[in-house]
């Protein structure tokens, strides 16, 4: 008896966490699929490592950004404070030494606090915003970088491997993940979010200081991309980012999307957000390991991806929203 | 909970006084010179037109605006206005607003301590739900609230999400001041806008309750809810006071009451309908059988030419339902629907509808007009055929300007010019553009559902006037609403309907009889 | 009645919309910037210089007024530079196999995109922003595929003298999109057509109450921005003489910049081709000037990133400001 009560308990456990995230059931098709087609090399410690990288990749670039989707913004800046984070730890290396590396979650935290002043004082819409500061501060390490990619030096011990198999980025993400969820559902900061990404004008009634909660926001975003970027630095190859490549921009973006962040705002975040990217890694690498040529790969990757996204967008008929 | 022996000395002890208040907003004075006194135990209404000053008001008394002047009396001293909504919950004061209150992406127990999670909620390890969670059931239970303290806020009915908010209200005042006193105000802006007949009458029934504890602001369009159930009442007209009433001792009528929120005497009572029987001739609309699952169930019956026909009923009686399918704004599933002749496919969106000469417009301002657009281009785009030069077909200005200024004059909105940007006239002239652009569409028929929503009385007046010309031409009409005084003066015949199915189809004095007027 | 709001007009004849304030700071900023550059540097606006300007501006300018349709009906069009590309690839790839029926071939090619983007957007209700970034990325693997990766010369002379033959001291695709430019601006400002479409913006809901076929014009508006997005490719190859699957990478953050500090706001219902002639002017010449002077592609892409922020700002509606709740 006790044994059927546990049981049933557990599965409604499982349908309900299916209710409230549908990607799990892409998730778990896709990774079937691949088990099924390309069983010894997808379900190998190999493939786990590469996705696990895959993993740490995109989670740290959408992590600053989840946080910002749930007041309804858009935060594209996150792939320039890590180009230009990367460039400036270069520049500095030669005078300060290891501690150099700070420089990055320094510029992320002064980023995002600009922005959130700028967004909420000036009154520009978050799109326009981080989008130019995202070219400009890629101008910028174009200019400082002349173009040539510059390996910077003793770092290594980010990527030196600790546990077999497992990347040690994944490892050292970890911590960074646990904060950012806690903070997005554990606190009032969290639920005053949500309230100003869902009703903006409501929260402000209730008493919430909206425009500084806006500024706290895009801090704590910058800060998350700013620290993500240490270990990114190092992961994505060790040296200053050259080329500025859309899908850096837009995959992190998709995958807050497919975990279940409303582009609207107002629920998600962090914890969502994690789903997706593991949903988008799996598909990456099952799409890698089959024959299809690169180029071909991209764009299977952009018709899943159309499939996946009309699956999620109708979640977002929650509110009624016209998105247009 | 009976404490009315112990405050029996302090009834009628002032709880709020407010004195000279004026608020300026740019150039207009939104508030002039405005005293209010608030006692225990009562439900004071303020009362006026649209854009009198009544919200703004509220928002001074909870700390939302600062007034330019204003004393506020607290013991006999003059102390500031408070600087938020929680400095003014630790006075004692806490309002549920018109709309925007709601936060629908929050569970309730989020909701419910919105704001004053600090009292006792928070800590290093983030916020006690637990506890949060338990306060909740707390105070659902108070309230006789029927649903689950993790629901979501989206997933409520509104009637629910509007006893929540007042139970919000009222817990911040306790959670602010730290113990449950009898000195609260709670102020209502509105609260039964969205609301049917029978769920005001709870909510009344609710308040009147309540009022042993707590006093209430209650801010309202609807005459009735004032002539019945208010102690004292406010009338604020262009941000002045201009008038106050003791309910209890004086003897004072609805008209008494509309003229002065007017300003001047009514043009016609509401209870006259112009009716030319005449008129009604050939059928325009013909419903047999139409049935939308889970909504409504073999409705029959016919609209003829310069007809009103009323669909009358409670909740979930499938009213709504029903004219929207016939608008064309959602599908039917089966039956049939004719319209002067021609037979309707049942998923038809509404501009085919309205080719097919059927118009739509209900009092959701919302999604009527385009608010970034001045009153002349409203009034256009759905008369494009009327602004274009022959051949080839491009718009003219010169047309555009001349049906605007036409309009403008014949409907009264009261605006300074047809190019003023609608978003900034107030809710009664807004819907006088929505009904000025339908008199010059004149559809074969109209659907009006709400027209008159939360509308101020003089421009309810003016846009019943309107509607009843329209009809006296020709329009034939539908109208569903929830004001049974509105089915009297614009309809013909009423429809009854009660869980879907039609009931009875009676006529004007039938109905009068039915709902004792 | 008193009425409480400053009472916000909009006059009805054309040429009182343009004096507002936020149509004279655009057109004031291009003025300054000229000046600046022409001080910089002589050769500006020289003849030489003025060929180069224009060179910049044309194609640029034929994409942005099919995307200010697009915005200004309230959607996003994120695939107009692949199906640019696409086009400009189509022509330089099977001229030899098809001679000039590679025009019309691209021509539909690109129309059938953009009625792919209305489909998904207004029948399959996705949203634009995701169908359009979508298909943009299967136009750019049918690119590279197609391509192979390489870049590819156009060497028919006939064809390239669809752009670069010379009336007047400027290059054909000067006029080219000087005339549909005009074609855009008439079509938005003058005609039904174009009043529905800023309804559909303004208030979509409104605009399906009022008679407008919502899914019609959404589709047909994608078919005109894939329209003028072909047509852009093909002149664009035709000025260049060359293409490959690398081309137009930076194109999307300047395209939208220039429509919106132009005027024409992302939410919709605002703004037009006649604004953002100013914002590509704008964008483009920058570029132009910056290039002149010989400054590398790190500054010209982090100036027009502060002259993005600068040129919003500026043209936000300050009397607006207050109302608004931005995201």
């Amino acid at each position: 008896m006790k044994l059927k009560q546990t049981l049933s308990t557990i599965a409604a456990f499982i349908i309900d966490l299916v209710r409230k995230n549908p990607v799990i059931i892409i998730l778990v098709a896709l990774f079937l699929l691949f088990s099924i087609l390309y069983s010894e090399q997808f379900i190998s410690p190999i493939n786990l490592t590469a996705t696990l990288r895959q993993f740490v990749t995109l989670m740290l670039f959408a992590t600053g950004p989840s946080i910002i989707m749930i007041i309804g913004s858009l935060d594209l800046s996150f792939v320039g404070i890590w180009m230009l984070g990367s460039t400036l730890l270069w520049v500095l290396m030669p005078y300060l030494g290891l501690v150099s590396i700070l420089v990055i979650p320094l510029l992320g935290v002064t980023t995002g606090f600009i922005l959130g002043i700028i967004h909420t004082k000036g009154k520009i819409p978050s799109f326009i915003l981080t989008l130019s500061v995202l070219v400009t501060y890629w101008g910028v390490t174009s200019m400082l970088t002349k173009g040539h990619p510059n390996v910077v030096r003793g770092f290594s011990f980010i990527t030196a491997r600790l546990i077999p198999r497992i990347p040690t980025p994944f490892i050292l993400s970890i911590p960074i993940i646990a904060v950012a969820v806690f903070i997005v559902t554990k606190t009032k900061f969290g639920t005053y979010l949500c309230a100003i990404g869902s009703n903006e004008e409501g929260a402000r009634l209730a008493g919430i200081p909206v425009d500084w909660y806006k500024i706290i926001a895009f801090t704590v975003s910058g800060a998350f991309s700013g620290v993500g970027s240490m270990i990114l630095f190092q992961h994505l190859g060790g040296s200053t980012p050259v080329v500025f490549n859309m899908n850096d921009l837009v995959r992190p973006l998709v995958a807050i999307i497919l975990g279940g962040t409303p582009m609207v705002g107002g629920s998600g975040g962090p914890q969502r957000t994690i789903l997706g990217v593991i949903t988008f890694s799996i598909l990456y690498r099952g799409l890698y390991l089959s024959p299809l040529i690169p180029q071909v790969i991209d764009l299977v990757v952009g018709i899943v991806l159309i499939i996946a996204i009309v699956l999620g967008s109708r979640s977002i008929q929650l509110k009624g929203v016209d998105i247009k | 909970m009976n404490q009315a022996g112990s405050s029996n000395q302090n009834y009628n002890q002032t709880l709020l006084e407010v004195r000279h208040v004026t608020k300026t907003f740019g150039s207009m004075k939104a508030l002039d010179d405005v005293s209010i006194i608030v006692k225990r135990n009562e439900v004071i209404g303020v009362v006026g037109e649209n854009g009198a000053g009544k919200t703004t008001l509220m928002k001074t008394l909870v700390g939302i605006h600062e007034p330019e002047t204003g004393e506020w009396i607290s013991n006999n001293k003059k102390v500031s206005f408070p600087k938020g909504p929680r400095e003014a919950a630790q006075r004692g004061i806490s309002i549920v607003y018109q709309e925007k209150g709601v936060i629908p992406s929050l569970q309730v127990y989020q909701f419910l301590f919105l704001g004053h999670e600090n009292q006792g909620f928070c800590s290093p390890f983030g916020l006690k739900k637990k506890s949060m969670i338990r306060e909740a059931r707390k105070i659902l239970a108070e309230f006789d609230i029927k649903c689950e303290e993790t629901a979501y806020m989206f997933e409520l009915p509104l009637a629910t999400q509007k006893m929540i908010e007042i139970a919000k209200a009222v817990l911040s005042i306790r959670l602010e001041q730290n113990i449950q006193s009898d000195d609260s105000i709670i102020v209502l802006d509105e609260p039964t806008a969205p609301l049917t007949i029978e769920q005001r009458q709870e909510l009344l029934k609710e308040i009147c309750r309540m009022k042993k504890n707590t006093s209430f602001i209650f801010v309202t369009h609807i005459m009735q809810e004032v002539m019945e159930h208010m102690d004292r009442v406010y009338v604020l007209r262009d941000g002045k006071l201009v008038k106050h009433y003791n309910m209890t001792n004086e003897k004072v009528t609805e008209e008494d009451l509309t003229e002065v929120i007017i300003g001047h005497e009514l043009l016609r009572t509401q209870g006259e309908a112009i009716q030319e029987a005449s008129l009604f001739g050939t059928t325009v609309l013909s419903v047999k059988e139409l049935s939308k699952k889970g909504a409504f169930y073999n409705i029959t019956f016919t609209l003829n030419k310069g007809e009103c026909i009323g669909i009358f009923g409670p909740e979930g009686s499938g009213k709504s339902e029903v004219i929207k399918a016939l608008a064309g704004i959602i599908a039917y599933d089966s039956g049939s629907l004719t319209i002067g002749g021609l037979k309707a496919k049942p998923r038809d969106s509404a501009h085919i509808r309205l080719s097919n000469g059927v118009g739509y417009f209900s009092g959701n301002t919302e999604i009527e007009l385009l608010h970034d657009w001045p009153i002349r281009k409203n009034i256009s785009l759905l008369n494009i055929e009327k602004i274009t030069t022959k051949y080839p077909k491009l718009l003219s200005f010169r047309k555009e300007r001349q049906l605007a200024q036409h309009i403008t004059k014949e409907i009264r909105i009261k605006t300074p010019s047809i190019n003023t940007i609608v978003s900034t006239l107030s809710g009664g002239n807004k819907q006088k553009v929505t009904v000025g652009k339908w008199v010059e569409k004149s559809p074969k028929v109209l659907l009006l559902e709400d027209p008159t929503k939360g509308i101020d009385v003089g421009s309810r007046a003016d846009i019943y006037e309107t509607i009843l010309e329209m009809k006296k031409k020709g329009t034939s009409m539908i109208l569903v609403g929830d004001d049974p005084k509105e089915y009297i003066t614009l309809c013909d015949r009423i429809i009854l309907m009660k869980k879907g199915v039609i009931q009875e189809i009676i006529s004007r004095t039938k109905f009068m009889e039915v709902v004792k007027l | 009645m008193k009425i409480l709001h400053k009472h916000k007009q909009e006059n009805g004849s054309l040429w009182h919309n343009l004096y507002s304030f936020s149509s004279i700071m655009p057109i004031a900023t291009a003025f300054l910037i000229i000046l600046i550059f022409q001080i910089i540097n002589p050769a500006f606006l020289s003849s030489q210089g003025r060929v180069t300007l224009v060179y910049s501006m044309s194609y640029f300018l034929i994409v942005a007024c099919g995307l200010t349709l697009v915005i200004m009906m309230g959607s996003f069009d994120f695939s107009v530079v692949s199906v640019m590309k696409l086009s400009a690839l189509i022509c330089v790839l099977y001229i030899g196999r098809f001679g000039y029926w590679v025009i019309p071939l691209s021509l539909a090619i690109s129309m059938f995109f953009g009625f792919i983007n209305g489909v998904l957007f207004a029948k399959l209700r996705i949203p634009s922003f995701m169908a359009t970034l979508g298909i943009s990325v299967v136009l750019d693997g049918i690119s590279l595929l197609i391509s192979r990766g390489f870049l590819h010369i156009m060497n028919d002379q006939l064809f390239r003298s669809l752009s670069v033959t010379f009336f007047a001291g400027l290059p054909t695709i000067f006029y080219w999109a000087i005339a549909f430019w005009f074609i855009s601006t008439f079509l938005a400002l003058a005609t039904p057509f174009g009043r529905r479409i800023y309804a559909i913006g303004g208030n979509a809901k409104a605009a399906a109450l009022s008679g407008i076929n919502i899914d019609r014009y959404r589709i047909i508006v994608f078919i005109i921005s894939g329209f003028m997005s072909g047509l852009a490719g093909i002149l664009y190859i035709a000025q260049l003489g060359g293409a490959s699957s690398e081309m137009g990478e930076q194109l999307m953050i300047p395209l939208f910049a220039s429509v919106v500090a132009g005027g024409t706001a992302l939410k919709g219902g605002v703004g037009g081709p006649h604004r953002t002639l100013i914002g590509v002017v704008i964008i483009t010449w920058i570029q132009a000037g910056v290039l002149m002077m010989g400054a590398g592609r790190g500054l010209q892409v982090a100036l027009m990133g502060a002259i993005a922020i600068v040129m919003t700002l500026a043209t936000v509606d300050r009397r607006d400001a207050s109302n608004r709740i931005v995201k």
